[in-house]
């Protein structure tokens, strides 16, 4: 009467999840660690039963985090461990939220022009935008550059020029169809970002 | 309050165990090489040494990425070859290192813990 079930494989098969965060390689190794002590003990010891061995070897979580402990110790620096800490979470926010940084103030300035204290709160979520957009890990460095001179750098010379020069044409209808020109670049660069973005 | 006291006391073994562990498995191959069971064994007779046994291969496993320790397969007389575990000159170099430093360090502690204690003066 012997069950599907193998208590050992079962076991290896919750260390391997538990320690699903270990390098695929350390992990390995674990495991083929564990197999053979359960191998040369079953050799050992015959009237022990696989229960009592893995009884004996532990909780797979408590090997699985001390594993984890232990790849996180002794300067290994190759390993998944040694750059888990802050620099991977730099640049980690989602794609959509430099791109949105960059778009909606412009938007929300070229309608409500008027609003005392906007452009300045508008310019600085901006700059914001674009610097997020820069250490993201979701563009190549050319789509980087692209983008930040089409989304901010493009549209702040030309209102800069608009404003305090005299080659632009008076009134508000030439100001307003500028603005529009410029709101449909931004949007559409962040658009072309959004669709090149890396995952 | 016992449960309390007895996990409070399993947590101080641990915390020792944790920093001497490592130089305890080095000092057991010091003599010739041991495999993987064998060490377990010898861990388990001490007493205060015993761990869950799975939490020694990661061990293991770090002092061969450090390499204070080789390893090699042996054949054996019954059942699987077995991977021995031996001293690399670095490893020994550590182990004697460790041995220096310990009985100072037992002496300071045992110091600390034995009645009246030196520096205990209480300026009234």
């Amino acid at each position: 009467m012997k069950t599907p079930t193998d208590p050992t494989r079962d076991y290896l098969a919750a260390v391997e999840r538990e320690a699903s965060a270990l390098p695929a390689e350390r992990r390995q190794e674990l495991l083929a660690d564990l197999a053979e002590h359960i191998e040369v003990t079953r050799a050992e010891r015959p009237d022990a039963t696989p229960g009592e061995i893995l009884a004996e070897l532990g909780d797979p979580r408590t090997i699985a985090a001390t594993a984890l402990a232990e790849a996180g110790e002794g300067g290994a620096p190759a390993g998944a461990f040694g750059s888990a800490g802050a620099p991977v979470r730099r640049g980690r926010v989602h794609p959509l939220v430099p791109l949105l940084m960059l778009t909606v103030p412009y938007l929300v300035t070229t309608f409500l022009w008027d609003v005392p204290g906007l452009a300045l709160c508008s310019g600085l979520i901006r700059i914001a935008g674009g610097v997020l957009l820069c250490t993201s890990v979701h563009w190549t460095a050319v789509r980087k550059i692209v983008g930040v001179v089409l989304t901010v750098v493009a549209p702040t010379v030309a209102g800069i020029v608009w404003r305090e020069t005299t080659v632009a044409p008076a009134g508000d209808a030439p100001a307003l169809v500028a603005n529009l020109v410029a709101l449909a670049v931004v949007a559409g660069t962040s658009a072309w970002l959004w669709s090149s973005r890396r995952s | 309050m016992e449960p309390g006291d007895s996990t409070k006391q399993a947590r101080a073994a641990a915390q020792l165990r944790k920093g001497v562990l490592e130089y305890c498995v080095l000092a057991l191959m010091r003599d010739r090489p041991r495999y993987g069971v064998e060490l377990l064994h010898a861990l388990e007779e001490s007493g205060a040494l015993a761990t869950s046994q799975g939490t020694v291969y990661p061990l293991l496993s770090r002092l061969r990425r450090e390499n204070l320790v080789t390893t090699t397969w042996q054949e054996s007389a019954s059942g699987p070859p077995r991977r021995y575990y031996a001293l690399t000159a670095s490893g020994r170099a550590a182990l004697d290192e460790f041995s220096h430093v310990w009985p100072g360090f037992r002496d300071a502690v045992d110091t600390f813990l034995t009645v009246p204690h030196p520096c205990a003066g209480d300026p009234t």
